[in-house]
């Protein structure tokens, strides 16, 4: 099952459960008449640790970002007060408004971080969908020896790579250009893309490819009129993933293949908050929250198109 | 001129040999069915026809033009899929619509089109609708609707009604036959379902592991079935057969010695089964629940009794270990468990040789 049913699932998952939940407040001890289905309902213990559960996993994930987002809002001398505290006093919101003249250049950087991404996006998508299609749909010699390697492929992170894609990247004069980031960024992206949207693609009834081949519909024109319209749930999680992925390893690249600075992505800039006495803790936060924005941004644009169930009634089941 | 013709056509998978020599001829307007047993390559035959398999021997011609190499596009063929293979994500208008889409016609063309189709098949309130809201019924219509609006030579459908329930079933089966009635076009239809075969076909064509067993109009096959598949194959309940050696066959009356049941004179001029080990086959609808003069009697001890209302089903097994089913009419007394008589008429005896061919 692809991620986008699992994600729609989740949701719907927690909705009903808290539907349960109110449910159940409202018929306290018997929560028999609760309009649930037998199979969804739950006692109240149940509940009880199912909450208990999501608030641990939660935390785990969220206290850093709490944390990081409190810090951003303290002032620098309060940062290493002992005994320290958490909750900021008299906290304020300067920090996101200082930032910008401690490190000038960070418009661009986060500009830089955006744009590598959205291209490398594009690459990959471009390059997936069909590449997706074809290995979903055609028989041909090396096909899985191909899928094959390209989890081999992922087996290796970009880093192990490094020195040789440096040397790579030198004979082709790519270094020191926004390319450096977008290339071997892409590059890594897309294997696992290919096989993402593969399995998705493969969900989508075949009969419906011979439909339209029958009613006199090229290869192309089914693939625009009626495999890309279905899987477009699947193209929307490969974007998002690409997105994301593409944010998160600009980093290593960025740090080997680009000195300079006009180029340089978010992650990097970042390093410019560390002056030679100390660093402005509170100033690097909010300057990465503010970096996280597009991708959120991206994430909720792109969501609108994450519908689940859109191949209902293709086939008889 | 025959619209559609296939001579010696052979499909192979691999190692597999699945349609094994097929020949045919279907003239203009002819409403024919395929009809086997799963697996028997219905299914297979019928994408051949559409192109959408390669054929691997044989020819396929269609108006006279050998279409072996022709996308299906180019065939004037429409087909109907065993499953609907709607395009979920477009309306029912589009899904109509598509094939003409395809083709690049004015909208005003399209329009005129898919609003005779949507009205034929009675769909103009669902044209805004999805796929996914519609009924099954409907769903199937909306394929039958995409097909039409081609205007093709020949129809294919491959079991379309094989996921409906039983009254939407019938209602369907005869819609599609005043369709046919009304388009007058060729039309080829895979089932599974004999009732489908007996009732929509003017050819049915039985196929057996990938050979032709026979071809015929329902009746023929019905009461004159050449062979023992499709004698067993046709008729519900299923043709009672009993086994038997010839003792004595002397070109006007073949003598049948049914072990136990005694023996059976048969009207045949046949002399080379004489003894051969045959099968008897006798429908269930023909026999009689009492002594009639002139006819065969055999006593049998019903296990099992349907009373149906309007049939009552008895089955039984014979002393030669055979299934033996009876169908009477109206809901006459058989006890379970009782000894009763039954009797036959000769003339609706079916004789098959030990290759299981039949002689008459
Ligand atoms: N693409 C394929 N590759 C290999 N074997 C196949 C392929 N398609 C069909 N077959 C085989 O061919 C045989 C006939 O299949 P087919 O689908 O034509 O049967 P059918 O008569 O339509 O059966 P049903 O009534 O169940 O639909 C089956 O044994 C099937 O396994
Ligand atoms: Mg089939």
């Amino acid at each position: 099952m692809s991620d986008v049913a699992r994600t729609t699932e989740a949701a719907a998952g927690t909705s009903s459960l808290s539907a349960t939940t109110q449910a159940m407040a409202r018929t306290a001890p018997r929560g028999r008449r609760s309009g649930r289905p037998m199979i969804d309902r739950y006692k109240w213990y149940e509940i009880v640790l199912l909450y208990a559960g999501m608030a641990v996993f939660l935390f785990f994930v969220l206290a850093p970002f709490i944390e990081g987002f409190l810090v951003s809002l303290k002032p620098l001398s309060q940062l290493f007060s002992t005994p320290y505290n958490f909750i900021p006093q008299n906290g304020s919101f300067d920090a996101y408004f200082t930032m910008w003249q401690s490190v000038p250049m960070l418009a661009l950087y986060i500009f830089n971080s955006f744009f590598i991404s959205t291209v490398v996006t594009l690459i990959v998508i471009a390059v997936v969908v069909p590449a997706a299609y074809a290995f979903a749909r055609f028989q041909f010699g090396g096909s899985g020896i191909l899928l094959g390697g390209f989890l081999a492929v992922n087996m290796f992170s970009g880093a192990v790579l490094l020195i040789p894609l440096f040397r790579l990247m030198r004979t082709m004069g790519l270094l020191n250009t926004y390319w450096a980031m977008i290339v071997p960024g892409a590059a890594f992206l897309i294997p696992s893309s290919i096989w993402l949207l593969r399995t998705y693609m493969m969900r989508i009834p075949r009969e419906l490819d011979e439909a339209a081949w029958v009613d006199g519909a090229s290869r192309l024109y089914t693939l625009r009129r009626v495999v890309l319209p279905l899987a477009m749930p699947g193209i929307v999680v490969v974007a998002i993933m690409t997105f994301i992925g593409a944010y998160a390893q600009q980093f290593i690249f960025a740090l080997t293949f680009n000195s300079r600075s006009e180029f340089m992505p978010l992650p990097i800039g970042l390093f410019a908050f560390f002056g030679k006495q100390e660093v402005i803790w509170n100033e690097l936060m909010a300057a990465s929250f503010i970096g996280i924005l597009p991708v959120m941004i991206v994430i909720v644009f792109l969501q609108r198109y994450l519908v689940a169930g859109l191949t209902a009634g293709a086939v008889k089941q | 001129m025959a619209e559609l013709s296939l001579k010696r056509v052979e499909k192979s998978f691999n190692e597999a040999h699945i349609i094994k020599g097929i020949d045919l001829e279907v003239s203009e307007g002819e409403f024919v069915v395929f009809v086997g047993p799963s697996g028997c390559g219905k299914s297979t035959l019928l994408r051949m026809i559409a192109g959408l398999e390669e054929v691997s021997a044989g020819e396929i011609e269609i108006g006279g033009r050998i279409v072996n190499d022709l996308p299906p596009v180019q065939r004037g063929i429409a087909m109907v899929f065993q499953s609907y293979a709607l395009y979920p994500h477009m309306t029912v208008y589009e899904n109509i619509a598509f094939p003409l889409r395809v083709e690049r016609l004015p909208q005003a063309e399209v329009d005129k089109r898919v609003d005779a189709a949507a009205k034929v098949l009675q769909l103009e309130s669902r044209l805004q609708q999805r796929p996914g809201t519609l009924s099954g019924g409907q769903r199937q219509r909306v394929a039958i609707g995409r097909a039409i609006v081609r205007q093709p030579r020949i129809f294919l459908f491959d079991e379309p009604l094989s996921n409906l329930d039983a009254a939407l079933r019938s209602e369907m089966r005869i819609e599609l036959m005043e369709l046919h009635k009304r388009l007058g076009s060729t039309m080829i239809y895979v089932t599974h379902d004999q009732v489908e075969a007996m009732t929509m076909a003017d050819k049915i064509v039985v196929l057996d592991a990938g050979t032709i067993s026979q071809i015929g109009s329902p009746l023929q096959l019905y009461h004159k079935p050449d062979n023992l598949f499709v004698a067993g194959f046709i008729g519900s309940p299923k043709m009672d057969f009993i086994n038997g050696t010839v003792s004595s066959a002397d070109g006007t009356t073949a003598v049948v010695d049914l072990g136990e049941l005694g023996t059976i004179s048969l009207p045949r001029q046949s002399k080379a089964i004489a003894g051969q080990t045959v099968t008897i086959g006798i429908r269930p609808e023909h026999l009689n629940l009492d002594r009639r003069e002139g006819e065969f009697t055999l006593s049998v001890t019903p296990n099992i009794v349907e009373q149906l209302g309007i049939h009552t089903v008895t089955y039984s097994t014979l002393p030669g270990g055979e299934n033996f089913i009876g169908l009477f009419e109206g809901d006459p007394s058989v006890p379970e468990g009782q000894k009763l008589d039954i009797s036959f008429a000769l003339d609706q005896v079916h004789l098959f040789d030990q290759a299981g061919l039949a002689v008459y």
